[in-house]
């Protein structure tokens, strides 16, 4: 492998790993404040692939703007889904373990609906700078990997930004470091767990709107991801948002080497593998504090 | 944390044993088992086939939830990738058959074995990871392993092998894997009783309900939790052989569908978790409704959204399943208390 083709790879891996930082954001965040593993965050995903693709088939509106456009649609369902599913749920000895199973429930429900409306065909938005690339001497960049990655880097700052200096997101953040001194010391945590329910969903959607024109997909893709992202989130330490973009960007690199050298289709062991060996050797996560969930 | 304490363990007795069952019960209990064992004598009645693959199905399912229940129910961890044994235990007799000619129904403890040696493995792997960390890594093992058996030319791939019709008279077909079935789903039901019944259960009840304090109560955790895994391992294994072999067709799809180890969670939490009857109710339960269904819809993709919305619906109103809900309101029937 030249220097290169190694270059080369490394970038594809990076912007790839960005949209994947971004599908794995809302899901640790959710763990973070709510200690809730949502297994049906790549199904809405998927949803949200399907809204950018009927607003781009139907409508004519670019999955770029369908992006923003996703944002309040997916928060407002979030907050509602939250408000039916949850508060009834909430004072169990095993929260963790309830949400896991109850997202795993709606996890199917939300497959087999799509499945039945939209059918279960490969379907992709086709955007015209989808199938185009920028060339800068021997580097190629695929313009929709450029665009989704730009685009993922944008919200995730806007997470970061949100967290890190609105009132709401400081009530999130006390709420992720001790869900108990956050209450004590006055922090609504309801409020806050439907608000991260909304935010975590809206990263969703939106995550999902570029996923449109970035890869094939159909309703039952979602088990894939949801797997590789959950085992970005384990690796990265469940709850750190900083372990989540860490490890997606490192990853998605390791990914793209493994795809070039052995084959596209071993690719996503790169994940699990990865999440196997992070158990043995350190079960918290790499940025992870020791929780007993 | 380490091994030095194991040796006592079987002094552990903070939790009060079950009172001996009464005989009685057992009567019922008695005569649907021969029933369901003697129903393949009745070649006259209509819809043999049809009963009998009815059976054939639901015994393999009492069989595989009776199996997680050790690991999800007494143990409290939850295996979203348990079908993984099912997959492998039919691959490995489906090759034995196709290498060395031998019957699966002979090889089915075999392949129970080898999925057990690989749930060893599995517990080696993820003893150290609670709660979403575990079920994470159920999910991580599913994966990795329909991702080889896809890809994997000598085993078929993601296009399956044939396998060879056994020899039976046609008009027969049917009765040894009912048979069969029958004997692991009693044997998985005889081992859920065994294991609520014996100080290896007792361990794993006091890990559910806190691993901390049994740690510390002198109950090698880790040694316990990977035994339960590997022993949840067996007989789906083995009903993995069995299965395979009836459809004379192995196909990573026909056995590692995540849906699979969906039905598995699902049956056993309407059943009831950590119960010895709820298993088998909550197989009973599912397969029931999923005829009903079938025949209403036809087979859909609504029938995810049913298996999606009953796990919901069950959750958040009767976590504790039939089994446990009745109990708690004291109106369990004595022919369903099989604890």
């Amino acid at each position: 492998m030249t220097l290169t083709a190694a270059l080369q790879i490394t970038i594809l891996g990076l912007l790839l790993g960005g949209v994947y930082a971004l599908m794995a954001s809302g899901l640790t965040l959710l763990f973070g404040v709510m200690r809730v593993v949502n297994l049906a965050h790549a199904a809405f995903i998927v949803l949200g692939a399907f809204f950018g693709f009927y607003m781009w088939d139907g409508l004519g509106i670019d999955p770029l703007v369908s992006t923003v456009l996703a944002l309040p649609v997916f928060f407002v369902f979030g907050v509602i889904l939250y408000r039916l599913l949850f508060p009834r749920i909430e004072g169990s000895p095993r929260f963790t373990e309830m949400t896991v199973l109850m997202t795993f429930g709606l996890a199917f429900m939300a497959e087999g609906l799509m499945s039945y409306f939209f059918t279960g065909i490969f379907r992709s938005a086709n955007p015209p700078y989808a199938r185009d690339a920028v060339i800068l001497g021997d580097i190629f960049i695929p313009t929709g990997q450029l665009y989704s990655a730009t685009a993922s880097a944008v919200l995730l700052i806007g997470l970061w930004v949100f967290l890190k200096f609105t009132r709401i997101g400081y009530g999130v953040r006390a709420t992720m470091q001790n869900r108990d001194a956050a209450q004590i010391v006055g922090v609504d945590v309801r409020r806050v767990s439907t608000i991260s329910f909304g935010i975590g969903m809206a990263l969703a959607g939106a995550a999902g709107s570029l996923v449109s024109f970035l890869f094939p997909f159909f309703p039952s893709r979602h088990w894939q991801w949801i797997a590789i992202l959950l085992s970005l989130i384990v690796l990265g330490g469940m709850g750190s948002l900083k372990g989540a973009v860490i490890g997606a960007l490192g990853l998605a690199v390791m990914a793209a080497f493994v795809s070039d050298v052995i084959g596209p289709v071993w690719a996503p062991i790169t994940f699990f593998g990865a999440l196997f060996v992070v158990l043995l050797v350190r079960p918290q996560g790499l940025f992870g504090k020791k929780v007993r969930a | 944390m380490t091994d030095r304490t194991t040796e006592d363990h079987d002094t552990v007795d903070f939790v009060e044993a079950p009172a001996p069952p009464s005989r009685s019960r057992w009567w019922v209990v008695g005569a649907l088992v021969i029933g369901i064992a003697v129903l393949p004598m009745f070649r006259g009645m209509g819809s043999y086939n049809y009963v009998l693959q009815l059976g054939i199905i639901t015994m393999m399912w009492i069989s595989m939830t009776s199996s997680w229940n050790i690991l999800g129910g007494y143990t409290g961890y939850i295996s979203l990738g348990h079908n993984v044994f099912f997959g492998v235990g039919g691959y490995v007799a489906g090759m034995l058959l196709l290498e060395l000619g031998w019957s699966p129904f002979v090889t089915a403890p075999l392949a129970g074995l080898f999925a057990m040696m690989l749930g060893l493995v599995a517990g080696l792997i993820t003893y150290r990871t609670h709660g979403p960390s575990f079920i994470i890594s159920t999910i991580a093992l599913l994966l990795v392993v329909t991702l080889l058996m896809d890809n994997w030319s000598y085993l078929g791939g993601s296009s399956g092998l044939s396998l060879p019709l056994p020899g039976f008279d046609v008009t027969w077909l049917k009765v040894p894997f009912y048979y069969a079935m029958f004997i692991a789903a009693v044997g998985s039901v005889l081992l859920g009783y065994r294991v609520q019944h014996s100080k290896f259960g007792l361990a794993l009840r006091a890990i559910a309900a806190d691993e901390v304090k049994a740690e510390a109560a002198g109950i090698s955790t880790r040694r316990f939790k990977v035994m339960a895994f590997a022993l949840s391992a067996f007989f789906p294994g083995a009903v993995g052989a069995i299965w395979g072999y009836s459809l004379a067709y192995l196909r990573p799809v026909i056995f590692l569908l995540i849906a699979i180890a969906a039905r598995m969670v699902l049956m056993t939490i309407i059943g009831g978790r950590g119960t010895v009857a709820g298993p088998v109710i909550g197989a009973a339960l599912v397969i029931f409704l999923d005829e009903v269904s079938v025949t209403l819809f036809g087979a859909t993709e609504l029938n995810l959204v049913i298996t999606g919305a009953l796990l919901i619906v069950t959750l958040l109103f009767f976590p504790m399943g039939v089994v446990g809900t009745l109990r708690e309101r004291n109106k369990l029937p004595a022919w369903l208390d099989w604890d």
